[in-house]
């Protein structure tokens, strides 16, 4: 073996178990190597069950199990041998899910190294039972509506006895908090109860709360076997139109199960992840919720989720961990001592989030607060922005936050911020301060942001020389065409060849349209809501507001796709996309929608900034 | 059209082939060109998946092959979609003159080179394996001009093998996407870099072709499943 193959000798020897044995031997390893090249999508199955050990040296594979169970997920340096994977358990394969440059090990010499190394082999034999656990840890089961409701069930059972009245019977149901209730004799199920057949056969019969439980309890309910699938459980509950079913095993009630907790368990689908979310007790099982929602991306736009509804989702996300927190916060502070809001800026106000967003918050307080008041408050948002930072909303860099003294204010204060703003609109002051008109409430008393935002929209509207600051900074950022319309790319540092999506496009669109929205006194945030709001005012043709909110859409569809495929191969998601990679229609779209970009700067122009140059 | 070349190739063979009889080891360089491609026989029309390749790539002292000499040679066999590792090579040369700055480049200095091999040890353990096999450059037009003068000087004939080149099969894929190639866009890594193969060290002529020959077989599973050979072949 040439001394030239140095590179391939040290990846080898880096590689696990390899890294156990000696030079020499990886020497003789590698004449024994061949290399392949497979596409993504490309799968080793029975067929290839000789194919010897195979070592990723670029690229990503998936092993699963015969029920298509993620085992593990294989990148740079991990290898799998899949003859001895099947021997413990057979149907496992192999699929790429990046295109992968291996190097194979032929069998006889990887089973020749096995049976002179113990330390090689050791590695090999204890891999499945591994690699299970790890799956279980990264990972549920693809598809959750597989599983045995056991894992769900609630086996915290609250019982009566038959002759209990059914007043007490209320009270136990409401002290615990739960919406059922079994009515057990000598460890026997002989009926069940919900909050329903309280109200409808006891209260709404006028009947006589102190009779026993056993008149208006459902005698003999239906009951399931343990280890029914979710998919079953659901499907028997929702034909019968049941909601709590008792569990029973061996005729004991071992658990019970609602049709809450069969909805919860869908955890990839956005609706029960909110609920999920309000079920958290801290910021630690917050973040651990939160943790899956890069996949959870991925697996949406996969799945063919737009962009503007998945930004819908996902701030709907980030809003109820927001909310969560605030929740939390009052668990712990007591409650609040004057009315407020918690205010969302950008983004998050605009309903438009994507993943990576950080913080833009602030209080709203009512004016009733008392100096003495002004701890709770402070404490409050330093816990909620502490916590949004540990689930991955970082703290705004130019300290847009609650904590921030200055956007801790009551309603008189906030007022007189404005009006300051307006007073001084210089350029500067006002691309500071744009952002707080995309304002919405998250959590607490709307009226308070609804007087706030009306004295805004009040002043924007009268106030041209505000608006024209704005329009000059909507000016200053050029579409990134050059003449011949060829993309004009970044030419150096860390994105040279690549177009920066959000500021040379969406930031722009969205700038554009918050003029117009505040020169019309409109009080809708949502980018897309304020274009249709705009054409219901008069103040924009139908063909002009269709043309951005496609040109947005666009923009904002390409961001979405290439995050995906940034959390894919494990990158951070980025804003830049290279041109040269984009395919020949839809880098057209892209240079119309530029283009359509540049006439709406040229509208703001003229509109707002006549005879100012 | 692949007629056309193929006749003008033979040709060409033809001339020189009463000189190569001639020659002392001409029968080497005889023996590649009747295992070559040849549309009269049917053994030809294969799948890349069937031919054997021998991928190689020349360090020299200089682009130009008039003045430059080559300093090193290394290569790979691709059977059947595999590269097997142990049938790489790599060889140095005794050089004429100094290798003077180009040794910044390829790292290989005059005293290495001195114990370096003769032309004539090199070429002949080349056309033995070549013999059967497609040659694969990355940018032949430089490493066969230097293969033809070393063929030249050793059997007073040009080695007129079919060849193919990693580097037109990238251009003629880009430039179905796109407009004109940017300078750079056709570099060995870069190229690489768009089939999501691993960054290798570049400028050691066994390294190289091993990049190049992993390259290859990536352009060839993006075509499709099945490549006729004569899809990226090229005669002259």
């Amino acid at each position: 073996m040439s001394p030239e193959l140095l590179a391939i000798h040290d990846f080898i020897s880096e590689c696990l178990p390899f890294d156990q044995l000696p030079n020499d031997v990886i020497t003789q390893v590698l004449s024994d190597i061949e290399v392949s090249y497979h596409s993504k999508g490309n799968q080793f199955g029975q067929q290839d069950l000789e194919g010897g050990l195979r070592i990723v040296r670029s690229g990503a594979a998936e092993l699963r199990s015969s029920d298509d169970l993620l085992l593990d997920r294989l990148s740079e340096g991990d290898s799998f041998n899949l003859m001895g994977l099947n021997d413990e358990q057979p149907g496992i394969t192999a699929t790429l899910i990046e295109d992968a440059l291996l190097y194979t090990l032929p069998e006889i010499p990887y089973q020749k190294l096995r049976s002179e190394y113990r330390a090689f082999d050791r590695f090999f034999s204890s891999q499945r039972s591994r690699r299970l656990r790890r799956a279980a840890r990264y990972e549920p089961a693809p598809n959750d509506m597989m599983r045995p409701i056991s894992d769900l069930m609630s086996t915290e059972l609250l019982s009566v006895e038959p002759l209990t009245s059914i007043q007490k019977t209320a009270m136990l149901m409401s002290s615990s908090r739960f919406s059922s209730i079994l009515v057990m004799e000598n460890q026997q199920l002989l009926g069940i109860v919900t909050d329903r057949d309280i109200r409808s056969r006891a209260v709404a019969e006028g009947m006589d709360l102190q009779q026993p439980i056993n008149t208006i309890m459902t005698t003999d309910p239906l009951t399931l076997a343990p280890d029914l699938s979710m998919f079953d459980a659901t499907l028997f509950m929702t034909q019968r139109s049941i909601h709590h079913i008792p569990i029973m095993d061996n005729g004991k009630v071992v658990g019970i199960i609602t049709a809450s907790d069969l909805m919860l368990a869908r955890k990839d689908d956005p609706v029960f992840l909110v609920q999920h979310i309000g079920r958290q007790t801290s910021t630690l099982e917050l973040k651990n919720v939160v943790a899956s929602m890069p996949d959870l991306l991925v697996q949406w736009v996969k799945s063919g989720v737009r962009s503007n509804q998945l930004s819908h989702v996902l701030t709907a996300l980030s809003d109820a961990i927001t909310v969560r927190l605030i929740e939390l916060a009052i668990e712990k502070l007591g409650p609040a001592p004057v009315p407020f809001a918690w205010l969302g800026f950008g983004s998050q106000g605009r309903k438009e989030q994507l993943l990576g967003a950080d913080q833009d918050n602030a209080l709203l307080i009512s004016d009733d607060l008392k100096p003495e008041h002004q701890a709770w408050f402070a404490d409050l948002a330093k816990f909620v922005c502490d916590g949004l930072n540990t689930c991955g909303y970082v703290y705004c860099p130019g300290n847009i936050m609650a904590t921030n003294d200055d956007l801790r204010l009551p309603l008189k204060e906030w007022l007189k911020t404005v009006e300051r703003w307006m007073r001084t609109p210089t350029e500067r002051a006002v691309m500071e301060v744009s952002i707080f008109f995309d304002i919405r409430t998250i959590y607490g008393d709307k009226t308070l942001t609804n007087t706030l935002q009306t004295q805004m929209l009040k002043h924007t509207q009268s106030n041209s020389i505000f608006l024209a600051a704005l329009a000059e900074n909507v000016l200053s950022v050029h579409p990134p065409m050059g003449i011949f319309r060829r993309f004009v790319v970044e030419q150096n540092g860390e994105h040279a060849h690549e177009l920066n999506l959000k500021k040379r496009g969406v930031i722009p669109i969205i700038d554009i349209v918050r003029i117009h929205a505040l020169a019309n006194g409109l009080f809708e945030v949502n980018t897309i809501d304020r274009l249709r709001a705009l054409v219901d005012c008069k103040a924009m043709t139908i063909v002009d507001s269709r043309n951005i909110q496609d040109a947005l859409q666009l923009l904002m569809q390409l961001r979405l796709n290439h995050q995906a495929q940034d959390i894919v191969q494990g990158k951070a998601p980025s804003n830049y996309i290279n041109p040269a990679s984009l395919s020949k229609i839809v880098s057209k779209q892209l240079k119309d929608t530029f283009g359509i970009v540049k006439d709406a700067q040229q509208g703001i122009k003229t509109k707002y900034r006549q005879g100012l140059g | 059209m692949l007629w056309l070349q193929f006749f003008w190739l033979r040709g060409q063979q033809f001339f020189y082939q009463r000189r190569l009889e001639q020659s002392r080891h001409g029968n080497l360089l005889l023996d590649c060109w009747h295992k070559s491609f040849n549309p009269f026989n049917k053994n030809s029309f294969i799948d890349c998946n069937d031919a054997e390749f021998l991928v190689a790539d020349l360090e020299m002292s200089s682009l130009d092959a008039n003045e430059g000499e080559i300093l090193s040679i290394g290569w790979v066999i691709i059977k059947q979609g595999k590269i097997e590792l142990s049938s790489g090579e790599h060889h140095l040369f005794k050089t004429k003159k100094s290798v003077g700055q180009s040794a910044t480049i390829h790292n290989l200095r005059d005293c290495e080179l001195d114990q370096g091999r003769n032309m004539m040890f090199v070429v002949e353990r080349f056309l033995q394996l070549a013999a059967g096999k497609v040659l694969v450059f990355h940018h032949s037009p430089l490493d066969m001009a230097y293969l033809n003068k070393a063929s030249q000087e050793l059997f007073s004939s040009p080695m007129l093998l079919p060849i193919v080149d990693t580097m037109e099969i990238e251009k003629k894929r880009l430039l179905r996407t796109q407009d004109h190639i940017k300078p750079g866009e056709l570099r060995l890594a870069e190229c690489r870099s768009r089939y999501n193969l691993p960054a290798y060290p570049a400028h050691n002529a066994l390294m190289d072709s091993l990049s190049a020959a992993e390259l290859l077989l990536a352009q060839l599973d993006h075509k499709g499943k099945k490549v006729p050979l004569t899809d990226v072949l090229q005669l002259f």
